[in-house]
């Protein structure tokens, strides 16, 4: 991978539109971008090398798609992930129900990815309260129940962004054991030959 | 000999009124001549074609499978009263081309009013457009309205307004379809006031345009079924009929969710852009070593499931490599084309995205590495491989290309390529003209140019001069190719320029000339024109087709 490793495969996930490659926006090149909304195609893949107590961990972040459309091979983009952010809007309770889903998901197919469960556009609560849909104790209640994490971020204003991508790197250097990554850097992924999806006959 | 591999190739000779095989005719002569073989003419590759070979409207010839209606036959009675209330609602839509009748009007705004308790799904993500109230008269006024529905009758897309406030006009076009149909007829097209009412029966889909344009039915057609091959590119053909076997009543707008602006930008592209008319590639001019050098960079990048590697910027092709005997049709790579302009998000770090190449393979995914070789550059690489585990790979693959670009500085000289336009009038030597088209049957490419005048500065520039444009070109075209009457040649006069278009079996050439020239130069000209593309073919097309 272009001389870098990868240490921390970290997935988003979550509903369409919760603002996913907005906080990844944000969080790798520090800045929000305004104009129409633009959904992600697939998945988009970003590195990013990050300090923790003098030691250096690259996260390869996995933006996925938050389409209904990519769900049959989401697998792909989560396989082996060591994190998963799982993203909500706290304006839009119905994000909520895909959490759950993604979580159930996880669950069952990637026990050691821990979850850290994200509300995102904190920002829209400021001039008017009564926005939010999500209540913050019962998230917070939720994410203890599945031995997640919580955050809420806003992308616009920063808050609390780079605060979940540390944690995410701190967790990885201080609860894995040191043993030999056998999940790591695409091993994974070349050992499979998997010819379900493909289509060349040849 | 090049002309020798064309002969054993059995090229396809589609006009019977061309000449024998003459071996003086087969080789690259200088200037055109209408018997000029196919496989001859400027802009044909040397050692064969990086295409499928395609010609116009072939999808439109070609008749789908039988279609079951699900309509049982001896339900006389059931087909009668049918009968009246299709031909009530078939009224209602022609009066809603022009106005609308009262009882429609007030249905729609009950859809309205639906919509307004509760909210579309997706009202966050629409683009604002599809909020458009379909009940005004600005909504009736677009000049081409494209709706999607399934074989129920529920709506897929719609270009304008919400699928919501158009159901029951989707409803009236299902009933039509339906209705012609259960006698073993299709439906077509319907011409009425100026409006051209286009269907296209793709199982499980129906697509249908309503326009005022100058296009020809069968160029709207052909646009609607880039529509449907847009949305196989998403889905693939299995997967769509998979759904709609399970569910006939599903809503599609599901699983296409986000997909809309794809849809949207094909429909905008399609009226500006002629590679959709021509059903050709538009290649990037470029001096032949620059291209070598990055046709040797990506042949150094390979990998073993890779199929094409595809170098692009803004709608042209810079650089194609493929797999050995896989090739690419010109659709395929006009929707891939379409999905790298309609988004920004491929510009934050690299995308790997599952996509089908419909006219390649339609049951199947590939999966697409696509990243843009910098930040502040249009040139995107698009890695397509069989493999959906193979994202760090391909992922190496373009980091491979890129750091042999940078070492042997092709990167900087192909930026300083696309900077400095390599042509001008004055090489052209043709004062009147403004603007051409010219395409090589064989290659399926071609290369159009926009010759700035010192009279008129940057003519076609602009959204709306390059839609008249377009417009002008798809008169000619549906001229020259309408399949009762095609002309060879047109000479046309108009008020804001002349236009010229030759067309034969090896090459289609459109002109546009300052309208105060004359025929008589106008035609003297071409000669001229061909000589020159001739002697810059290297440069505007991309004669050799390359594999890993």
């Amino acid at each position: 991978m272009s001389g870098q490793r990868v240490d921390v495969k970290v997935v988003m996930l979550g509903k369409e539109f919760v603002g996913k490659t907005s906080l990844v926006e944000r969080y790798v090149h520090h800045r929000f971008l305004l104009g129409p909304y633009q959904n992600t195609i697939g998945a988009a893949f970003v590195a990013k090398a990050i300090n923790v107590e003098g030691r250096v961990v690259t996260l390869g972040i996995w933006d996925t798609a938050g389409s209904e459309r990519y769900e049959a091979m989401s697998r792909i983009y989560y396989r082996g992930a060591k994190a998963a952010i799982v993203c909500y809007d706290i304006t839009d309770s119905s994000s909520f129900q895909r959490v759950k889903f993604w979580v159930k998901e996880l669950q069952s197919c990637e026990q050691h990815c821990r979850i850290y469960l994200c509300g995102t556009k904190l920002d829209l609560l400021e001039n008017d309260r009564s926005k939010r849909q999500l209540d913050f104790h019962d998230v917070r209640d939720y994410a203890e129940e599945i031995k997640g994490r919580h955050y809420e971020t806003s992308s616009k204003t920063g808050q609390n962004v780079d605060e979940l991508f540390q944690k995410v790197a701190e967790d990885y250097v201080h609860f894995t054991p040191f043993q030999v990554m056998t999940e790591e850097n695409g091993v994974d992924l070349s050992q499979k030959k998997e010819t379900y999806f493909s289509c060349c006959h040849h | 000999m090049a002309a020798d591999v064309q002969k054993k190739k059995g090229w396809e000779v589609q006009n019977g009124s061309l000449a024998p095989l003459d071996s003086l005719q087969l080789e690259r002569s200088e200037s055109p001549t209408p018997s000029m073989m196919q496989g001859s003419e400027p802009g044909a590759g040397q050692e064969g074609t990086m295409f499928v070979h395609t010609r116009s409207y072939e999808d439109l010839t070609t008749d789908e499978g039988p279609v079951s209606m699900g309509l049982k036959k001896g339900d006389g009675d059931q087909i009668e009263s049918d009968m009246e209330q299709i031909s009530k609602d078939f009224s209602e839509l022609s009066t809603k081309l022009t106005g609308i009748p009262m009882d429609m009007e007030e249905e729609l705004r009950e859809n309205d009013s639906d919509q307004q308790e509760k909210p579309r799904r997706d009202s966050v993500l629409s683009s604002g457009k599809n909020d458009e109230d379909v009940t005004t008269d600005s909504w009736r006024r677009h000049k081409k309205q494209v709706f999607v529905l399934s074989e129920a009758g529920k709506p897929v897309y719609s270009r304008y307004g919400s699928e919501e406030a158009l159901s029951s006009t989707m409803g009236v076009m299902m009933a039509l379809v339906s209705f012609l149909e259960a006698e073993k007829n299709a439906i077509k097209s319907i011409h009425a006031d100026g409006y051209k009412v286009v269907f296209m029966r793709r199982s499980p889909l129906v697509l249908v345009a309503v326009a005022r344009t100058r296009q020809s039915e069968q160029e709207i057609a052909q646009e609607l079924l880039y529509i449907y091959y847009q949305i196989l590119s998403l889905l693939t053909w299995t997967q769509l009929n998979h759904i709609f076997q399970q569910k006939q009543n599903y809503d599609l707008r599901r699983l296409l969710a986000g997909s809309e602006r794809i849809t949207d930008n094909l429909l905008d592209l399609m009226a500006q852009d002629p590679s959709f008319l021509m059903g050709a590639v538009r290649c990037l001019p470029l001096a032949a070593s620059v291209r070598d050098a990055v046709n040797a960079s990506l042949q150094q990048a390979k990998a073993k499931n890779l199929v094409f590697s595809i170098l692009i910027s803004k709608n042209q092709l810079v650089a194609l490599l493929r797999k050995k005997d896989q090739f690419l049709h010109p659709v395929d790579l006009h929707l891939l084309f379409n999905l790298i302009s309609s988004s920004t998000s491929f510009r934050e770090g690299e995308a790997w995205t599952p996509i089908c190449l419909p006219k390649f393979n339609a049951s199947g995914f590939f999966h697409a590495h696509i990243s843009y070789l910098a930040q502040e550059t249009d040139l995107c690489l698009l890695l397509v491989s069989t493999n959906r585990e193979d994202f760090f790979t391909v992922s190496e693959c373009k980091q491979k290309f890129l750091d042999r670009m940078r070492r042997r500085g092709s990167y900087q000289t192909l930026q300083e390529a696309l900077r400095t336009p390599f042509y001008s009038v004055s090489q052209v030597g043709i004062p009147e003209l403004r603007h051409f088209i010219y395409k090589s049957k064989s290659s399926r490419l071609f290369t159009r140019l926009c010759l700035p005048s010192p009279k008129i500065e940057a003519p076609y520039v602009t959204k709306e001069e390059k839609e008249r444009l377009l417009g002008l070109y798809q008169y000619l075209h549906s001229r020259t190719h309408n399949s009762s009457r095609s002309l060879k040649t047109i000479y046309y006069t108009g008020t804001n320029e002349n236009l010229l278009a030759w067309v034969t079996g090896a090459f289609e050439l459109y002109m546009c000339y300052s309208p105060l020239g004359t025929k008589a130069s106008a035609v003297s000209s071409i000669s001229k024109l061909m000589k020159w593309i001739r002697r810059e073919e290297d440069r505007l097309f991309i004669l050799t087709s390359l594999t890993y």
